[in-house]
């Protein structure tokens, strides 16, 4: 494939750290109003050619053409100055200050009070700001402050700060990640009116469904390299997913079932019973802030007390120890609430199982590690090193490690809160094999997802979440078991 | 479901060190290589530096801070701080003097360990139950403790009438193979402690709390339990510098222990653990120990004016935050 002359180009970047070679000679173009997308795998380089770009780091080998001429970004103020705005997913706004003034940030227009002391601007600051979000269909308060906005409208605020410092080439990172569908929906619709406009847009993303409606061109990564580029018309979903794997995945669809065990855990939520039976998933389904990750952390004792019954003995959950001690697990929404980062692989998967390991004060390492040694063999936690703190690790393998975390001892029931965001498609069907196995063996999953697709796939009953409140319960077999009919429900 | 792997004990596989790049290596002994430095720089520039005398000083002045060093490592390991230490050791050597002489020598150390260990209990309560900054809460019980010394002793150094108990002040006098007894201690302490540290699940919990509360709150963790107890080994140990100290001193000095926190804190720091916790080795904190004391210690011989020195310390410190600093931006 070569590299055009375009808004942008990338020539045959490579980069290393330490021994891994994290990009291979890769190339990538920014066209002006087009959307270009990059998929690939964690791992594959994506964040790694992003922060080149950004100015974050800079590339060993090869050139970044802007306008056709060779540039350096020797700093994120430089690749900002030259037009390029990258858009993380954890988006760095100050909170405490009004949309204007975030807006505005570091270019605030002055005026000279009296005609001699240098002040801000305000009224200008938020008449252009206004006149911004207005380009965006936005027409909320710039006095708000940042911290009572939305995550959605957090992220129209940054594209429109983008917009003021005359972004030319927006590079956002899992913008959906976090958004309801509707406000995903308003997104792509304020994406291409931003290329149409002129910008040049490229997006990463893990879900296919987004890659195949929006790209103009879609970049496919593996290992540090491009492995293909397509034309939007040609853009395949099951080919991307090969291209990005290497392999085919087929979608392990769940046979319907009724003969499940008895009931491992059961509480009384929102005035009914919900009831989770052995060998069962029973997933949650609700939009951002429907209350499942409350739900969810109430029955883990993590939320004050918790009344339920495990395996039909009642219980007081009153923190997660006692919950871990009647064999619940949780996998929280976010990787750095499950983590100790520092912590190496083996300390982080025998947390909560300490006593387990230890004989009075003396923690038997060997033991630890044998079983540990399983777990990474057997989930295929990469690297294959007990001893490496889990910051070193990509976000796939980071989930794998929770994961692992609960499959020592005798956990019977699982709580998972968003279990696959963000990590890429292989990652994510391997551990939807591994929900899949745990109730298999007995055990008995209750699982929130925003992606209702998702939830749809992998439940035997759903139950559907609104304001902290269940609004319906739809099971596998009856006659609505249907995604149209969740998201009726919902809402959304 | 996985029990059987639990007990599975087939074939243990050996687990490799972390490969890190030589550059990553030689970052993580920093510490070392400046003590190595330092030690070379003074003996090159005083030929007393490497008296048995001068060593023998250097241990002993090393043995007190030493003491207190490894609680300060525990409480910042599991994400604390604590700047009552130097007041808690003036107030336990002042107690433990006083019961020593109303009462016997074991009681009178026992006192004192044991009031340094209520001063952490204070300590940990608050961070834990009221939620209050460790920095404010342990400035408030350093400024307080340092108050109640004063007022119980009415600020004059306590001796009773005819001196402190003889083999108390044997202990601060005298010698076992050559070293002072005072430096024996500090030895067996930090080989406890150090295998407390890195070899228990205590050890691990800490590090998971320092290193991320949350997630060692959702592993089912006692995290408050965890941190308190940190607050409370690091007052007993901070007591027993404070005894070991009166020991030497021959007497319970209300005003000893000044500028021992920083001193401390200081010393962990330039050892590498993180301030913001979950991080941290209690050798390293040793070797921090004994880079602050040959700096004092060369800078004596060579007749630097004691204003000098704290300026020098003070860069020092500033320097080992920045190369701290350099080395996790490298990760």
């Amino acid at each position: 494939m070569g590299c055009g002359a375009e808004l942008l180009s990338v020539r045959n970047v490579s980069k290393r750290f330490g021994g891994t070679r994290a990009l291979r000679g890769v190339c990538l173009e920014g066209e002006r109003g087009q959307i270009h997308t990059l998929v690939g795998e964690n791992g594959a380089g994506k964040s790694t050619l992003i922060r080149i770009l950004g100015g974050v780091y800079r590339p060993d080998e090869g050139e970044i053409l802007l306008d056709g001429t060779p540039c350096r970004f020797d700093s994120p103020r430089a690749a900002q100055a030259a037009g390029i705005v990258v858009i993380p997913q954890e988006m760095r706004v100050v909170h405490a200050a009004t949309v204007a003034e975030n807006i505005m940030l570091g270019a605030w227009p002055t005026r000279r009070l009296f005609g001699v002391f240098p002040t801000i601007d305000r009224r200008r600051m938020r008449d252009i700001a206004a006149a911004t979000l207005a380009r965006l269909d936005y027409h909320g308060s710039v006095d708000a402050r940042m911290q009572d906005l939305s995550f959605a409208e957090r992220q129209l605020v940054v594209i429109a700060k983008a917009l003021c410092h005359q972004a030319r080439l927006l590079i956002l990172d899992e913008p959906t990640a976090s958004l309801e569908h509707r406000e995903a929906e308003r997104l792509f619709e304020l994406l291409a009116k931003l290329r149409d406009g002129g910008v040049g847009i490229i997006y990463v993303s893990h879900r296919m469904d987004e890659i195949v409606r929006l790209s103009d061109a879609c970049t496919v990564m593996r290992d540090g390299a491009v492995v293909a580029r397509r034309r939007r018309g040609a853009i395949d979903k099951d080919e991307i997913i090969r291209l990005m794997t290497g392999r085919d995945l087929g979608e392990m669809h769940r046979p319907h079932r009724n003969d499940f065990g008895p009931p491992a855990l059961s509480a009384e939520v929102d005035g009914g019973e919900l009831t989770i039976r052995r060998g069962q998933v029973v997933g949650l389904a609700g939009l951002l802030g429907s209350g499942t990750t409350t739900l969810l952390r109430r029955l883990y004792g993590a939320e004050g007390g918790a009344e339920l019954r495990v395996s039909g003995r009642p219980r007081r959950h009153d923190g997660p120890a006692r919950a871990i001690r009647d064999g619940i697990g949780l996998v929280p929404a976010e990787r750095r609430l499950a983590l100790a980062m520092d912590l190496c692989i083996r300390d982080n998967i025998i947390l909560p199982h300490l006593a387990r390991f230890s004989t009075g004060w003396w923690l038997d390492g060997h033991a630890a590690d044998v079983m540990v040694e399983h777990l990474i063999e057997q989930l295929d936690i990469r690297p294959r090193d007990a001893r490496r703190p889990v910051r070193m690790l990509s976000g796939g393998n980071q989930q794998k490690v929770i994961f692992a975390r609960w499959l020592v001892g005798e956990i019977g029931v699982l709580l998972l809160d968003e279990p696959t965001q963000g990590i890429d498609v292989a990652a994510k069907s391997r551990i939807h094999k591994l929900m899949h196995d745990f109730v298999d063996d007995g055990g008995a999953i209750l699982f929130a997802s925003s992606e209702l697709q998702e939830v749809m796939l992998m439940s035997d009953e759903v139950h559907a979440l609104r304001q902290g409140s269940r609004v319906a319960t739809l099971r596998r077999g009856g006659g609505d078991y249907s995604e149209r009919r969740l998201r009726e429900v919902l809402g959304g | 479901m996985s029990e059987t792997m639990v007990k599975d004990n087939a074939a243990a596989p050996v687990l490799p060190r972390p490969r890190l790049g030589g550059r990553q290596a030689l970052f993580d002994q920093m510490p070392l290589l400046a003590l190595a430095v330092l030690v070379i720089v003074a003996s090159l520039a005083s030929e007393r530096f490497f008296t048995p005398m001068n060593l023998n000083n250097v241990l002993l002045q090393a043995s007190v801070m030493s003491v207190i060093a490894i609680g300060m490592t525990y409480v910042i390991i599991a994400g604390g701080f604590d700047l009552s230490v130097g007041s808690t050791a003036a107030l336990a050597g002042c107690t433990a003097a006083w019961v020593m002489v109303e009462a016997n020598v074991p009681l009178g150390i026992a006192a004192g360990v044991g009031v340094g260990a209520v001063v952490g209990g204070v300590n940990g309560l608050a961070v834990t139950v009221l939620r209050v900054s460790p920095f404010i809460v342990t400035l408030g019980t350093m400024v307080l403790v340092r108050g109640i010394t004063l007022l119980i002793t009415d600020g004059r150094p306590i001796s009773g009438e005819y001196g402190l108990p003889g083999a108390f002040l044997e202990i601060g006098r005298g010698m076992w193979l050559g070293v002072h007894i005072l430096v024996w201690l500090p030895l067996g302490l930090f080989a406890v402690f150090a295998w407390t540290l890195h070899m228990t699940a205590y050890g691990r919990r800490l590090f998971a709390t320092g290193g991320n509360r949350e997630a060692a709150y959702l592993s089912g963790i006692a995290v408050d339990r965890v941190t308190a107890s940190a607050y409370v080994w690091c007052g007993a140990l901070a007591g027993l510098g404070g005894v070991m100290l009166a020991s030497r001193l021959q007497s319970g000095q209300p005003t000893a222990g000044e500028f021992y926190e920083l001193t401390a804190i200081a010393a962990v720091v330039l050892g590498g653990a993180s301030l913001k916790g979950g991080e941290g080795k209690l050798y390293k904190s040793m070797i921090g120990v004994f880079i602050m004391v040959v700096l004092a210690n060369g800078l004596n011989l060579l007749n630097v004016h004691s204003y000098w020195q704290r300026v020098a310390i003070g860069v020092v410190i500033i320097a080992a935050a920045a190369a701290d600093q350099l080395r996790s931006g490298r990760r």
